[in-house]
């Protein structure tokens, strides 16, 4: 109760400030599933411990002072370091987190595709020489004609 | 042609398993453990909260080192804060280095309960928590006590305003300045 209503104070005293951005660049909501809670390993949005609620109290008050979402992030990384983001960077050893998702969908399509080729191939028939049985309802012309009698005499 | 594409598939398959092994192991011998008593404190350079230029661990070497890991965050950093600043002052005529290591925490605010606290000794900042994860922090606040060789004489977990750590904690100090 206390831990809430000490949210709820904070949350006031922000709200202050915020006032005084007319067009904020970003909002508390969006970057609190980008930057991650140090301590807990998750991201802001889903911790509520003392250390995620200060970073949500620097971020309100940037966001109150007009910062776009790459500032507050960078202003983060150098205080935290790189592992403050929850997405990785795009550039060094953390390019292989963007492009593995990428590489293992095409693998996957590629080897159900081989699988499917090899299904229809395996479908086809034995032997090529075996005349065509007839289209349609698949019985004998024989068979065919005297089913059209019977019906006939009900007619 | 068949044979040869499921032999490579199975190899492929094979290549994966074996490499999130590899992943696996690696990150069970890479995991940090808290040096133990006797062993030797784990080396780092970090830069100071206060003011330019970085400060290494292994320049105390020959003295006894008491490294206190807070937070501005931390509830209990609070009243601790008071005790370690009475203690730096008592001891440090003795020889004894105090160093606080704040971690994950925001400069400006660390910075900010270091002055209301009035804390004078020195204060190195780690805010991506490289250095804390390797003596093993969990939480904040956790003490170390270090002997002149940088070896581990106590490990506290928890404030040593706790009941019974302030024993501990002084007993730890006499015993690395003896050492």
């Amino acid at each position: 109760m206390l831990r809430f209503l000490a949210v709820v104070a904070a949350a006031l005293v922000l709200a202050g400030p915020a006032a005084a951005c007319a067009h904020p660049h970003t909002s508390l909501g969006y970057l609190q599933g980008q930057v991650m809670c140090p301590t807990c390993h998750t991201t802001l949005d889903m911790s509520d411990s003392q250390a995620a609620q200060q970073i949500k109290g620097f971020i309100a008050q940037k966001i109150a002072a007009c910062w776009s979402a790459k500032q507050i992030e960078d202003a983060l990384v150098a205080n935290y370091g790189q592992q403050i983001l929850a997405a990785p960077s795009h550039k060094g050893f953390d390019l292989l987190a963007w492009w593995l998702p990428i590489l293992g969908v095409l693998a996957g399509g590629l080897v159900l595709a081989l699988g499917v080729w090899r299904w229809s191939r395996r479908r086809e028939p034995d032997d090529p020489d075996e005349p065509d049985k007839p289209a349609g309802s698949g019985l004998d012309e024989e068979t065919e004609r005297r089913l059209d009698d019977v019906l006939a005499r009900f007619e | 042609m068949t044979r040869r594409l499921k032999l490579g598939g199975q190899l492929v398959a094979l290549a994966c398993v074996a490499g999130l092994l590899a992943l696996l192991v690696w990150s069970v011998v890479h995991q940090q453990h808290a040096p133990g008593v006797g062993s030797v404190a784990p080396a780092f350079t970090l830069r100071r909260l206060e003011g330019p230029g970085t400060v290494s661990l292994a320049s105390y070497r020959g003295k006894p080192v008491v490294l206190n890991f807070w937070a501005s965050w931390c509830e209990p950093c609070k009243s601790e804060a008071a005790v370690l600043q009475r203690d730096w002052a008592s001891y440090r005529n003795r020889g004894v280095v105090f160093l606080g290591v704040d971690y994950h925490d925001l400069s400006s605010d660390a910075r900010r309960f270091v002055s209301a606290h009035a804390l004078t000794f020195p204060m190195l900042q780690d805010g991506s928590g490289n250095v804390t994860s390797r003596y093993g922090i969990s939480q904040v606040p956790e003490t170390y006590v270090l002997n002149r060789q940088g070896r581990v004489v106590a490990h506290l977990r928890g404030p040593i305003t706790d009941p019974g750590f302030a024993g501990q904690f002084r007993a730890a100090i006499a015993k690395a300045a003896a050492a």
